[in-house]
């Protein structure tokens, strides 16, 4: 085991003296973070965004009609997608007749509290009834207006911005219902309940949405890049040679590497979430079991990805080359730095079979900066497929000396 | 002569129609310096690579350390020492590290400050291995090849490219390894280095061995007992030079005289040059060596 540690040592320390490297691994994750908070700011504000919002309806009635009825409606148009192309405003998640809708907003709340949705509306059970006796009432005495609640998630992004919207839906909704009652007054016949649910997360921020997309970033670069160059470098001038006439065989390199390996990611892991913590205010908490484990599994996914570019290269340069071509499809079609449920079908084949896909999918997930696309079963499925696949095929094809 | 700490028999390696080693036989007696010297392409280093376990052979035994073996395993590795041609190290590593790092893998290993002092590198212990001269590089080399405190310790063209006073470096230590008796195979194309630091030699061409014995016993195979060599346009006859004289050859522009006895055919060079005309440019006095050796069995030079 002293080898393996040697050589885990070794790995480490190299790409740490190396300037290059250490721009590439740490410099520039870190430059990243701080370029996309910017950008992403200013891109989440755009009309394609598409929140996942549930809306539950326990309105009773009343002699005027299910005011409430409306109110979903409302929310179902919004939801069809525009006939422009554009994506619907809302994924519109409501109870089935079979369902009881007390129990469904309940579940609906917890969802909202770790992620899976952007907020909850809920229409109380009297919400006719205070409509009808607004109704009654108008021009004499006032009375209580009736309440549609938002629930939300206490500072994330994705439910800040649901909440801004439905208060804007609202208002257009609170506006027909004065007209249909004949209520021209500027009282409103509609008020907005809201309340935070809190959130299994503490405050999220835009910058949240950007650390795990950075980190898993760094990872995917230092597995792309790093693990063919140092390995095909060694090969070619020798350096894993001097290994060989010793007592170290390929199975102990090959372990005091990938030690070494993941003590860097760990590191740029260590450095973009201080850095996205205490200068950019992230506050997701990566250190649950399910984030670690998508991050160790990120890593293992990107070695193996690399140990793969290796095996097909002949020279470091032609392992470049590789890296180079799987870089930007990989990584940007993997939605590490926007969301990818817009890509377009052709596209979308490349995304599916992406495993940055599933593994920035699951990450996110299981910190609650988004709703899980795939589930978690499929998001850590689809990365270990892979690690089976290279890892199969890098040790059938990698040549770890030359000539041999 | 002594116990063979390397015994190699009939070993063959081929790649495609290329025969690079092609029944190569002998054996390194332990304690002693064993050189194969031969040309490039000569099956040297690739002899070398099959002895430590970079490349199988097609065909042929070997015995290391008392042990037969079909392959270097790891047990051997462990009593072997290896300075690769060519060899490199991380270029980001310090001297120092580079020796731990070696040191990790061989279970019972020397000291990297031991190791630092015995290769006089203890000033660049701190020192990152891509600022390294190519002389200090390969002394590095010889640390990580004894780090382990080997048997047997394989030295595959230690001093090529190197200056004069690097080589030198290198074969003092070469040197002192067999005085704490050690086995040492070296390979080289520099005669004069297999003269300076074997005890025992193995010719190779052609992927064949072509001889093999103590330097000197080989070089007096020839019969030749001392060699004149000068340069001049014309070149005396043998019977010029009276019956002292054995052969007269030309290679090059130089001129090689084989005597058996000096004073006598020195006395009648001196009057032919005289009588000729012809100046003994640059004459210089020698002992056949290794190169002449090789000439003589191939009809060409070591270095060519």
């Amino acid at each position: 085991m002293r080898g393996v540690f040697a050589l885990a040592r070794t790995q480490l320390i190299t790409s740490l003296r190396e300037r290059i490297t250490l721009f590439w691994f740490l410099v520039f994750p870190l430059f990243l973070l701080a370029l996309l908070s910017f950008i992403f700011a200013n891109v989440g504000k755009t009309e394609d965004l598409s929140f996942d919002i549930t809306v539950v309806n326990l309105d009773r009635g009343s002699a005027h009609g299910s005011f409430g009825a409306g109110v979903v409606e409302t929310f179902r148009q919004l939801a069809q997608p525009g006939s422009s192309g554009k994506a619907a405003l809302f994924r519109l998640h409501e109870p089935t007749d079979a369902e009881e809708a007390q129990a469904y907003l309940a579940e609906e709340i917890h969802a909202l509290r770790v992620g899976q949705r952007a907020a909850v509306v809920e229409i109380p059970a009297d919400f006719s009834e205070s409509l009808s006796a607004a109704a009654r009432a108008a021009g004499g005495r006032a009375t209580a207006p009736a309440r549609v609640i938002v629930h939300t998630s206490g500072g994330r992004t994705s439910s800040d911005m649901a909440l801004g919207i439905i208060e804007q839906v609202l208002v257009r909704i609170d506006k027909e219902i004065l007209t249909k009652l004949g209520l021209f007054d500027a009282a409103h016949a509609v008020a907005i309940g809201h309340r935070e649910v809190g959130s299994e997360n503490k405050a999220l921020a835009y910058v949240d949405f950007l650390v795990p997309g950075v980190i898993l970033m760094g990872f995917f670069t230092a597995g792309l890049f790093s693990v063919p160059g140092t390995i095909l470098f060694g090969r070619e001038r020798k350096i894993l040679r001097a290994y060989w006439v010793t007592p170290l065989d390929v199975p102990r390199f090959f372990a005091g590497f990938s030690l070494g390996h993941i003590a860097l990611c760990v590191l740029q892991f260590v450095c973009v979430w201080v850095l996205g913590r205490y200068a950019f205010g992230a506050h997701i908490d990566l250190f649950r079991p399910l984030a670690l484990g998508y991050l160790a599994l990120a890593v293992v996914t990107f070695l193996s990805l690399g140990f793969l570019v290796a095996a097909m290269a002949r020279t470091p340069n032609s392992a470049m080359a590789i890296a180079n071509i799987v870089n930007m499809p990989m990584m940007f079609l993997g939605g590490l730095f926007f969301p990818t449920g817009s890509v377009p079908p052709a596209l979308r084949v490349i995304m599916l079979a992406n495993p940055v896909t599933y593994l920035a999918d699951g990450l996110r997930a299981s910190v609650g900066v988004s709703a899980a696309t795939f589930g978690h079963a499929v998001s850590l499925g689809v990365p270990c497929a892979w690690i089976v696949g290279c890892t199969v095929v890098a040790s059938l094809r990698l040549k770890w000396d030359v000539g041999r | 002569m002594d116990e063979a700490a390397l015994r190699v028999t009939n070993l063959r390696k081929s790649y495609g129609e290329v025969r690079a080693v092609d029944g190569v036989s002998f054996a390194a007696p332990a304690g002693r310096v064993f050189t194969l010297l031969g040309p490039n392409g000569a099956g040297k280093t690739t002899t070398l690579e099959i002895l430590e376990g970079i490349r199988d052979a097609d065909e042929g035994e070997i015995e290391v350390l008392g042990r037969r073996l079909r392959r270097i395993d790891r047990a051997t590795k462990e009593r072997m020492g290896v300075l690769l041609q060519e060899g490199n190290f991380e270029p980001y590593l310090k001297v120092r590290e580079v020796l731990s790092l070696f040191a990790a893998f061989f279970r019972a290993p020397r000291s990297p400050a031991e190791m630092l002092r015995e290769i006089a590198l203890e000033e660049k212990g701190n020192a990152l291995v891509r600022t390294l001269s190519g002389g200090q590089k390969q002394r590095l080399a010889i640390g990580v090849a004894l780090i382990n405190n080997p048997d047997l310790v394989f030295l595959d063209e230690p001093t090529t490219g190197l200056d004069p006073q690097a080589r030198h470096n290198i074969w003092a230590i070469v040197s002192g390894l067999t005085a704490s008796r050690k086995t040492v195979v070296l390979t080289t194309h520099y005669m004069e280095e297999a003269e300076a630091l074997s005890q025992d030699v193995c010719i190779m061409d052609h992927g064949k061995v072509i001889a093999e014995g103590a330097p000197r016993e080989l070089a007096a195979e020839l019969g030749q007992e001392t060699l004149i060599e000068f340069v001049a346009g014309a070149e005396p006859s043998p019977e010029s030079l009276g019956p002292s004289c054995k052969a007269v050859r030309r290679d090059g522009d130089l001129v090689v005289v084989e005597s058996e006895d000096l004073v006598a055919t020195m006395a009648r060079l001196l009057e032919w040059s005289a009588s000729a005309g012809s100046p003994l440019a640059g004459m210089t006095v020698r002992q056949p060596n290794l190169e002449d050796v090789f000439l003589s069995l191939t009809g060409r030079r070591l270095r060519t």
